[in-house]
């Protein structure tokens, strides 16, 4: 018996295995969803059934989803890692053909009772997949050129199909986890550092060549990067959205205008109000205390992520619990950043709060597999 | 330091032991992946802390932003607000003493949200019943047909918005309206030109010029950058009733069709008054005509001062003459050859109604009797090439750059061929066409010393620059020549005591739509300056169809009709002008001391 055997005999089994869940994940889970369901009660001006009681539905059967994956040991999921991607990966070309097209980006798939987004499948079978791969991978060779080109591909080549669709927002957080799941393998620092100057010195170049004779963009191409950089230059237009949600966020000043007391979301100054904006209408009402304090909530949920993943010595596991935290971080940290007019907007919901199924459930599945990762570590 | 997997000296006292040396390789493998488990742990610490890190310097970031935005008082962007664009006011036109033209006025449009309404039936017999042009059962349908907005109104007066109040109704709803209001009704109408609706909204509407000053400087009028000060004419609003008094009144009397008189200063290029008979009220416009053989001259939308492109006739004469003298062909005194009819090829030129000034005919006797003829002899000494370059220099060839929408578009018609027979023709006004406003311009030219500015209807500032296209000789010489034609000519009528009125007298035949000219339909034109020997004003005035009956016999020359009307406008206008009557000392009785 192998010192790896050894340790694996100390899992729980069966029912037992509820009292070793990550229990302190799973409250704060519930607190930030259940603000999410109240901001949408009070968007609806007060109505049940136009978002919250939908959005309640889901989170429920979220929940009972991510029991169940937390239930089924974290080596059956890592046994099925590659087959995921694999089907993710295909369902993403599906798409690319034969998709139903929402919002004018073709992402869609129709299923009769449910309507699914392949995108935000791969979000976590990608983490999963390159969290197998460095796991089964000699440690020597993580930083080899030719083993680092494999994990590329693998992030790279879904990013494009979600790009294509189109959609920045997924195809942006897909690129990120995947960096972040290499970065945490301990791939070297040097790669990063090549991709980060390259990309900064294509930029520079595209930018700095603009008006002279050999300028690498048309004008007008350069006139859309300057309103997608700066949206307050058009405001009818692109940078509508952002003008009202910083108006959202200073009418709420420190301790907000109240429950159900805010007028900007709710007189219908916000489209998005309830999906992507929705964090203004929670600035707008309970003020900077509300705004920061569920900044706090989600700062606790990846906290207890990155200890629990420091905490686990199964590499799978804990590159896992890595990579669902990190997907998790920057669709806060983006979304926040986008209604503050500090990035673009680009379409990211913020987690567990703005009203959609899709993404809800692949968030509690992701956090499912951090609770599977959690309960079966190695003792 | 680096354990070997199998050491010699162990696996040799193993040996002897009798034990498997496989387990002490066994054993080491174990240990080594200990250390590289070990090593790979603390990287992936050292990693996770790295993250960690990151992670919270953007926390740090996004929450320094939070409440940096949370202490920051919010501003509406006033600019970007919805139908801030519509709302914008319009610029007043003015006179040039700043009277009022054109203004806004703020009124309510009225529509209705059928959902709201407590009893459609009743509300939209009531509404018939204030305004009886809409229909109640129309209005009834619209109202149940389950549309929830519906147009009643777009201008509403306070009496009806009152009576409206009274229904009650609560589907019934006001929209504040800024709706173009022109004050003095008619009064310049055709300058003016008039406005409409353009984008709609509940709360305002656009409000857009549709003809005359109002589209022609629509961007002005709406430039939010002008910031709502006035656009000022050239016009004077009284000498511009006055005007329009006296060619109204001449219409009826010389029982014209119409009529335009255009008075300029010819100094500066402004335009002081400017009608048009028939004419209409702004704040009506009516519908343009629909009949596709109908002339556009019926319309009293059209501005016969821009529109109206006509051979003009004898008032032609004097440009002949005053280029022949430019060009050292001709002085006033030069005998030329007058013998009617003459004969060129195989055209015949008479005069009018076959009179024979000749044999020979002094250059200013020809324009004081109007001799085609001798006009003919002078133009072919000129010859085509430099008649068509003078006649381009004084502005006929090019539309009039007036600021009005009509303007570019009441282009000259000139032959296409400018063999010898044409230079006969247009010498004395035949053959081409063009606007009164071209002809006033033209004058202008003489009227100040020889040089030609163009015309505005913007109030100007000091005199204009413009292009000399004749000495000031040759202008001095030609204003006696027109001054003559008042005094001993064909236009007597058009002496107005103390202002020394020169001019030209036109009388052309109206052509016919199917080509050729009618036998008696003419069109009369007097062009005039005043006072003749330092003009400050050139005033044309032209009538259509005019028949003077007052005599014994019908007259159609310009002398018996358009000539009287222009010495009446005159007569009224300049006083108003500030013009001081100039007493001829000459023809005054005078006093001598008595010696006693």
């Amino acid at each position: 018996m192998t010192f790896y055997d050894n340790r694996l005999k100390q899992v729980p089994t069966g029912l037992r295995k509820v009292l070793y869940l990550n229990w302190q994940l799973v409250v704060l889970i519930v607190a930030v969803a259940s603000v999410g369901i109240l901001m949408l009660y009070s968007i609806a001006g007060g109505d049940f059934d136009i978002w919250a009681r939908r959005q309640a539905q889901v989170f429920a059967a979220g929940l009972v989803l991510m029991f169940a994956v937390a239930f089924v040991p974290i080596w059956f999921w890592r046994s099925m890692a590659v087959a995921a991607y694999l089907l993710a990966f295909a369902l993403l070309i599906f798409v690319e053909f034969k998709g139903k097209i929402g919002m004018g980006a073709q992402r869609w798939i129709d299923f009769g009772v449910i309507q699914f987004q392949p995108s935000e499948m791969m979000k976590f079978t990608l983490v999963m997949v390159l969290a197998a791969y460095y796991d089964w991978l000699d440690n020597k060779r993580v930083s080899r050129p030719l083993w680092v080109l494999m994990p590329v591909l693998l992030t790279v080549l879904p990013t494009i199909l979600v790009l294509m669709q189109p959609n920045l927002g997924t195809s942006l957080m897909l690129l990120l986890g995947g960096a972040t799941v290499m970065f945490a393998a301990g791939v070297s620092l040097w790669y990063f550092v090549a991709v980060a100057s390259l990309a900064g010195g294509a930029i520079a170049g595209v930018f700095l060549t603009r008006g002279t004779p050999w300028q690498f963009l048309h004008d007008y191409q350069y006139r859309r990067i300057d309103t997608f950089l700066d949206p307050t230059a058009d405001p009818l237009g692109a940078g509508y959205n952002i003008i009202q949600a910083k108006i959202a966020l200073g009418s709420g000043g420190w301790s907000g205008k109240g429950f159900m007391q805010g007028t900007q979301s709710r007189l219908n100054f916000l489209p998005e109000k309830h999906t992507d904006f929705i964090f203004t209408t929670l600035a707008e009402e309970f003020g900077f205390v509300g705004a920061f304090s569920l900044l706090v909530l989600y700062a606790l949920i990846i906290g207890f992520c990155l200890v629990s993943a420091l905490q686990n010595r199964d590499r799978f596991s804990s590159l896992l619990i890595i990579g669902v935290a990190a997907n998790f971080f920057f669709y806060i940290a983006v979304n926040l950043s986008m209604v503050m007019g500090m990035a673009p907007v680009v379409g990211v919901p913020l987690p567990l709060l703005s009203y959609g199924g899709s993404a809800m459930l692949v968030i509690l599945v992701g956090f499912g597999l951090v609770q599977s990762a959690h309960v079966h570590r190695p003792r | 330091m680096r354990t070997p997997l199998r050491p010699l000296t162990r696996i040799l006292l193993a040996r002897q032991r009798g034990e498997n040396p496989d387990l002490i390789e066994r054993e080491n493998l174990d240990r080594r992946h200990e250390v590289l488990r070990e090593k790979t742990q603390v990287r992936a610490s050292a990693r996770l802390g790295l993250l960690a890190l990151a992670f919270g310097c953007a926390y740090v970031t996004i929450g320094v932003r939070m409440g940096h935005l949370a202490a920051s008082v919010p501003v509406e962007p006033v600019a970007s607000a919805r139908g801030a664009e519509i709302v914008a006011q319009r610029a007043d036109i003015v006179d040039r003493e700043g009277r009022i033209l054109a203004t806004n006025m703020t009124t309510h449009a009225l529509y209705a949200h059928p959902k709201d309404m407590v009893d459609p039936k009743g509300t939209a017999k009531k509404l018939a019943e204030i305004f009886p042009d809409l229909d109640a059962a129309a209005l009834e349908r619209r109202f149940t047909d389950g549309r929830s907005f519906v147009w009643v109104r777009k201008v509403l007066s306070p009496e009806q918005m009152q009576l409206v109040h009274e229904i009650g109704d609560p589907g019934l709803l006001f929209g504040p309206r800024e709706m173009r209001l022109y004050p003095n009704g008619t009064l310049a109408a055709h300058v003016l030109g008039g406005y409409s609706f353009g984008a709609e909204g509940v709360h305002s509407a656009e409000v857009i010029g549709t003809a005359g000053v109002e589209k022609a400087m629509d961007a002005r009028l709406r430039d939010p950058a002008e910031g709502g000060e006035p656009l000022e004419l050239s016009l004077d609003l009284s000498v511009q009733a006055t005007v329009e008094e006296v060619l109204a009144g001449g219409i009826a009397m010389m029982n014209a069709k119409g009529g335009t008189a255009i008075l300029m200063d010819v100094h500066t290029g402004e335009v002081l008054a400017m009608a048009s008979a028939p004419t209409f009220d702004p704040n009506d416009r009516p519908t343009p005509l629909v009949d596709k053989n109908a002339e556009p001259a019926d319309s009293p939308l059209f501005n016969r001062g821009v529109q109206g492109v006509y051979e003009l006739g004898s008032t032609f004469k004097i440009f002949a003459v005053a280029q022949a003298m430019e060009l050292g062909l001709v002085n006033p005194n030069t005998m030329v050859d007058a013998n009617a009819p003459m004969t060129w090829g195989k055209h015949k030129i008479k005069e009018f109604e076959g009179h024979n000034y000749g044999p020979l005919l002094s250059v200013s006797d020809v324009i004081a009797k109007s001799s085609n003829v001798g006009t003919a002899h002078i133009a072919l000494m000129v010859g085509p090439l430099r008649q068509q370059a003078f006649l381009k220099s004084l502005g006929f060839f090019e539309p009039t750059p007036l600021e009005l929408i009509e303007a570019p578009g009441a282009k000259p018609l000139i032959p296409k061929r400018w063999p010898e027979i044409v230079t006969i023709t247009t010498s004395y006004g035949h053959g081409m066409s063009a606007s009164p406003m071209h002809l006033a311009a033209a004058y202008t030219a003489i009227a100040n010393g020889g040089i030609y500015i163009k015309p505005t209807l913007l109030k100007q500032t000091g005199p204009a620059k413009g292009v000399r296209v004749m000495s000031e000789k040759v202008a001095a010489e030609s204003r006696k020549m027109l001054r003559r034609v008042v005094t001993d000519g064909t236009a007597s009528y058009g002496e107005v005591e103390g202002y020394e009125v020169a001019g030209k007298t036109g009388t052309a035949d109206k052509p016919k739509k199917s080509g050729g000219y009618y036998k008696n339909k003419v069109i009369n034109t007097f062009a005039s300056m005043f006072p003749a020997s330092a003009p400050r004003y050139v005033l044309i005035v032209t009538l259509d169809e005019p028949i003077n009956t007052l005599g014994s016999i019908p007259r159609r020359t310009a002398g018996w009709t358009a000539v009287p009307v222009a010495a009446e406008m005159i007569r009224r206008v300049a006083p108003l002008l500030g013009l001081r009557p100039k007493v001829e000392l000459a023809n005054q009785p005078t006093l001598t001391a008595a010696k006693n």
